[in-house]
């Protein structure tokens, strides 16, 4: 709150020059997610942090300051696992708007430290069956809600958090790519080799919610940005579109917001309107994903 | 030759074409002349700078690219770069009302920013000009009144009831629009002007879900000409909704933690009870071993 | 009339000598180990590489993920369930000729089963956190099952060769006196005071039976949870619910096949043509065509099903393996690795030892190739295109290191069954003498 509250001062500093003293609030963009992980009693929880001059030190979690905190292993680890509390994410994707930009794959590639054949989010060139058109598909991990790749695990490695995210622990995964094998929108990858620049990563504290660094052996895939939505911030993928192609938003909210106009639609309508469906809903996974069919372009 | 002349003159005559049409997206598109002149209210500060730069990040880098680096997206019509000189060769309302109003493959922003955060981009891109001096409207002798609102929700009709008062007197005709703020951006509830009571009316839709005692935020933004005010509420007015975690019960896919109940019954006594048998007769060896004297 | 048994003319000292004379360590023994090891050795090398540079070194991609390592896996796991038919079904059922070859399936069972659970670390992305299974194990996935079954069917496997081998053990400690010390010690430790005493006799039968009663439903259960690896996804081709079964009755096939070549080698290498028959070998065609005949029912359900309805990934899948990309593999495994074979042992000629020993190589190699058939083409099918990868991943190729490790276990299968079969007899010589004594009395 501190910058909005200087930002308001100088703000009204200047209306009270040209004598007004109106009360212009431009609140800057809050910390909206903050309040479930950052709390000022004593957890109990203790660390060990590197301080600025290089000495090891123990303190609780909860005294950390949130600039520590993304160092610890530990506290990313658990933040990770819990994901955000009353949330429920989902995305919506209008196909009449995708033209093959690609700018959604490039961000994701390169927010994940990925190499170029692997993909957490593919723009699929698709054929219509009754048209005999083709139309582009950005296909993502669809974070199913009965989510097959999450049964097969052997070692809890993928997990579904509370907000619906499904996320991957590359500390654990021993991979065995029975969750490669079980997908059935084959929207994971594997890295089958050293991962790009992985020397350079070598001393970066593993985040599950970005799940970078990419680790050698282990599977990768989409994570909705879960580091992103954590501070408020749309998805890297959702907010490179230069056309308007994703919403992403919070179900229990029945609200979502475009990635390129920042417009905040009712979730409901949306997907109402425009004869919203879901990827193979016959499977039963319930996906989180849902697709508006593609339309002749409207302009 | 005479006809490589004429060659020569329809390469030169497409380059040109090529070289207009890369800036007309800027050049063929006028703002109305009204529009055109208007200023920003607000002097361009390091703050308007600093949230501009925010929003446009958010909202204009995936066209616009990073304002000097010339890596807009190759479109038609281009997009161009803010920081180029067709761009800032604009007037500020004629970017004002671009931004608000959109056209073709430009987003209308009209319902994603209020009128003082469009200004706030505009004071960005000027930020890459140098030499850009900001006009200021002539304030002489306007009074600006100083609002105040309250906020109440009727639930009789599904109304929100924003009264705008200044100095204790009702305020009419004052452009209201309310918001609900959601995760990653603000849903326009509704437009409305105040009557003659400083009072206006917006429709709330009754089934949008609000937290467990149907409260939500909300925004309210009053404008008229130069007073602006703006109040921000967590008021019950949307439908109370329980909010389930996601993983709520056992399932196949639950954590091992939280597996079926049968499953892990049928798994463990399966296990352990071929293997209590295993090793009952593991240890009957011993008594293979004893047995080796005659009764 | 039962020729498997018509040994009357042997005295028991000539049965002990002939059973007992493969227990030593010849020269040839030493050669072969010694080809078997630098083999070895070669193949691990690869294995080093892929722990260096990751699963990269070998054919496998995003799209087909799992590989003939895998289907390695499946086809070792099928092999190994046949020391429960033989040993336990039919020896329960009491068929008296399956008693001097239950041994030979006992030993391909164990060396197989040890073998599959090695076979399934070298798959592993990350075998350096094996341990994970085990500390974060989750009781829903298919692999925890696995690996429980698996171990558990190596241990029965090992006690249910070792408790009716005690009278053997026995008398190899009593008889032979001229192999190593240790080899002596082992004897003794290993014979637990077997004195031939009748209570023992009975400890021991008792023991047996549990185990042959307890082997059925972990068998089954180890081939039925392979077979839920693929079964329990929601991929067409494996999505079917007689996955089970289907394996079930596959993995008898290869099991039989793979008996019938190791009882070929056996019966000429340790020169036990009195013990192992030309009618054993007839009575194992018999049974091989038994069990071909229930595996062509259960492959033409699997085919002819989905085929019919063609919905449209299924449609997919079956096209390619009648008429597509996968259909030279799909006909050579069907009609020459199952169909042809099955029907030329119909004919007697055919299930004599050398012809039906060649017609189980062919089976066996049939049998490795249709485990690939069922884990790739599904995969090379996905619901979703396969694109903006590189050119490569619409298909699928095993490179050198990935076929080299696959042999490596091969070796080590051939290596386990060598060294069993030079340390303890591979015919239950109690049970020999003990059903000649019987067929002399009546």
């Amino acid at each position: 709150m501190n910058m909005a509250n200087k930002n308001d001062k100088s703000r009204r500093r200047f209306l009270q020059k040209l004598g007004i003293a109106g009360a212009s609030t431009v609140a800057g963009s809050a910390l909206l997610l903050q309040g479930c992980s950052d709390s000022n009693k004593a957890s109990g929880n203790k660390v060990k942090v590197l301080t600025a001059d290089n000495k090891l030190v123990e303190v609780d979690v909860a005294h950390l300051k949130p600039g520590d905190k993304i160092q610890d292993l530990k506290y990313l680890q658990k933040r990770g696992r819990e994901g955000i509390p009353g949330k429920k994410f989902v995305m919506v994707v209008d196909l009449a708007k995708c033209k093959n930009a690609r700018k959604c794959m490039k961000a994701c590639q390169s927010a994940h430290q990925l190499k170029p054949e692997m993909h957490h989010l593919n723009v699929l060139e698709m054929e219509d069956p009754v048209k005999k058109t083709s139309y582009w598909m950005p296909k993502t991990c669809q974070h199913c809600d009965n989510p097959p790749c999450v049964s097969v695990c052997p070692v809890d490695a993928t997990f579904k958090r509370q907000d619906g995210i499904v996320l991957i622990d590359n500390e654990r995964c021993i991979g065995c790519r029975f969750c490669v094998a079980a997908c059935p929108y084959s929207a994971r990858t594997f890295n089958w080799t050293e991962p790009k620049n992985s020397d350079k990563m070598a001393d970066v504290t593993y985040d599950m919610e970005l799940n970078v660094p990419q680790k050698k052996g282990t599977v990768t895939k989409c994570a909705f940005s879960a580091d992103q939505l954590r501070h408020g911030k749309l998805p890297y993928c959702v907010s490179a579109c230069p056309n308007g192609v994703y919403y992403f938003g919070d179900q229990n909210e029945d609200l979502v917001t475009n990635g390129t106009t920042k417009k905040t639609v009712r979730l409901s309508h949306l997907l109402e309107e425009n004869a919203a469906y879901t990827l193979m809903p016959e499977l039963g996974t319930q996906p989180s994903v849902y697709y508006l069919p593609p339309r002749e372009s409207e302009g | 030759m005479k006809n490589n002349k004429g060659y020569h003159i329809i390469i030169l005559f497409c380059l040109c074409f090529l070289a207009v049409a890369n800036v007309n997206a800027q050049s063929d598109w006028q703002a109305p002349a009204e529009e055109n002149e208007k200023l920003s209210p607000f002097l361009f500060d390091d703050d308007m700078v600093l949230e501009g730069r925010i929003a446009y990040e958010n909202s204009c880098t995936s066209c616009h690219g990073t304002p000097g680096q010339d890596d807009f997206t190759p479109m038609s019509p281009p997009p161009g770069d803010p920081a180029a000189e067709q761009f800032q060769a604009q007037s500020d309302g004629s970017m004002f009302y671009k931004i608000k109003m959109g056209r073709g493959t430009m987003p209308k922003f009209e319902d994603a920013f209020a009128d003082d955060e469009l200004w706030n981009i505009v004071a960005y891109i000027r930020s890459f000009n140098e030499d850009y001096k900001q006009e200021l409207p002539n304030m002489e002798g306007v009074v600006i009144p100083e609002y105040a609102m309250s906020l109440s929700f009727d639930e009789n009709v599904d109304k929100l009831v924003v009264k705008v008062f200044a100095e204790e007197l009702p305020q009419p005709e004052v452009s209201v629009s309310a918001y609900v703020m959601g995760t990653f951006g603000k849903h326009l509830l509704g437009k409305a002007q105040t009557n003659e009571l400083g009072i206006a009316y917006v429709d709330v839709d009754p089934t949008l879900p609000g937290d467990e005692e149907g409260k939500v935020n909300v925004m309210v933004k009053a404008t008229k000409e130069f007073a602006r005010a703006k109040v921000e509420k967590h008021m019950v007015m949307a439908k109370p909704t329980e909010r389930h975690s996601a993983i709520e019960g056992r399932h196949i896919w639950s954590t091992d933690r939280m597996a079926p109940i049968w499953l892990k019954i049928t798994f463990f006594v399966s296990v352990f009870g071929v293997w209590f048998a295993l090793l009952f007769i593991v240890f009957g060896l011993r008594n293979i071993k004893k047995a080796r004297e005659e009764a | 009339m039962n020729e498997t048994i018509a040994k009357g003319h042997l005295s028991e000292e000539q049965i002990d000598k002939d059973l007992l004379k493969n227990v030593n360590w010849g020269g040839k023994f030493k050669l072969w180990m010694g080809f078997l090891t630098v083999s070895l050795i070669i193949c691990l090398y690869y294995y080093y590489q892929q722990l260096q540079n990751g699963l990269g070194v070998t054919g496998l991609h995003d799209y087909v993920s799992w590989g003939i390592y895998i289907s390695n896996f499946v086809f070792f796991v099928a092999t190994s369930l046949i020391g429960m038919l033989v040993s336990s079904v039919l020896g329960m059922m009491k068929v008296e000729w399956v008693r001097p070859v239950a041994r030979i399936a006992e030993l391909v069972a164990l060396a197989f089963a040890m073998v599959a659970g090695l076979i399934i670390i070298t798959d592993m992305g990350r075998p350096d956190r094996l341990l994970n299974v085990f500390i974060h194990g989750r009781v829903q996935s298919p692999i925890v099952w696995d690996i429980a079954v698996v171990v558990t069917y190596v241990v029965i496997s090992g006690l249910l060769l070792y408790i009716p081998m005690l009278p053997d053990i026995a008398l190899c400690r009593d008889k032979l006196n001229n192999v190593p010390k240790w080899q002596q010690k082992m004897y003794r430790s290993l014979s637990l005071g077997w004195n031939n005493t009748a209570k023992q006799f009975r400890l021991m039968n008792r023991y047996t039976r549990m185990l042959l009663i307890l082997i059925i439903p972990i068998a089954l259960s180890i081939h039925t949870v392979t077979s839920w690896l693929f079964a329990m996804t929601l991929r067409s081709g494996w999505d079917s619910p007689i996955f089970g079964p289907y394996f079930v009755s596959g993995a008898f096939v290869a099991g039989c096949a793979a008996v019938i070549i190791a009882m070929f080698f056996f019966r000429n290498n340790y020169k036990l043509k009195e013990y192992i028959t030309a009618d054993h070998f007839d009575r194992m065609g018999k049974l091989l065509v038994l069990v071909a005949l229930v595996y062509v029912y259960f492959n033409i359900n699997e085919i002819i099903v989905p085929g019919y309805k063609a919905n449209t990934a299924d449609a997919k899948h079956v096209h390619e393996m009648l008429y597509g990309h996968d259909s030279v593999m799909f006909w050579l495994v069907q009609l020459g690795g199952l169909v042809i074979p099955f029907l030329l042992i119909l004919f007697k000629p055919m299930r004599k030892p050398l012809p039906l020993t060649i017609i189980a190589v062919v089976i066996l190699a049939g049998a490795w190739f249709k485990r690939v058939l069922i884990v790739v083409p599904t995969q090379l099918a996905p619901y979703y295109p396969i694109q903006n990868v590189p050119e490569g991943w619409t298909g699928y190729s095993p490179t050198t290191p990935e076929v080299a490790i696959t042999v490596a276990s091969f070796i080590l299968v051939v290596m386990i069954i060598t060294v069993l079969a030079k340390l303890f007899p591979v015919v239950p010589i109690w049970e020999v003498k003990e059903d000649m004594n019987h067929k002399n009395n009546k």
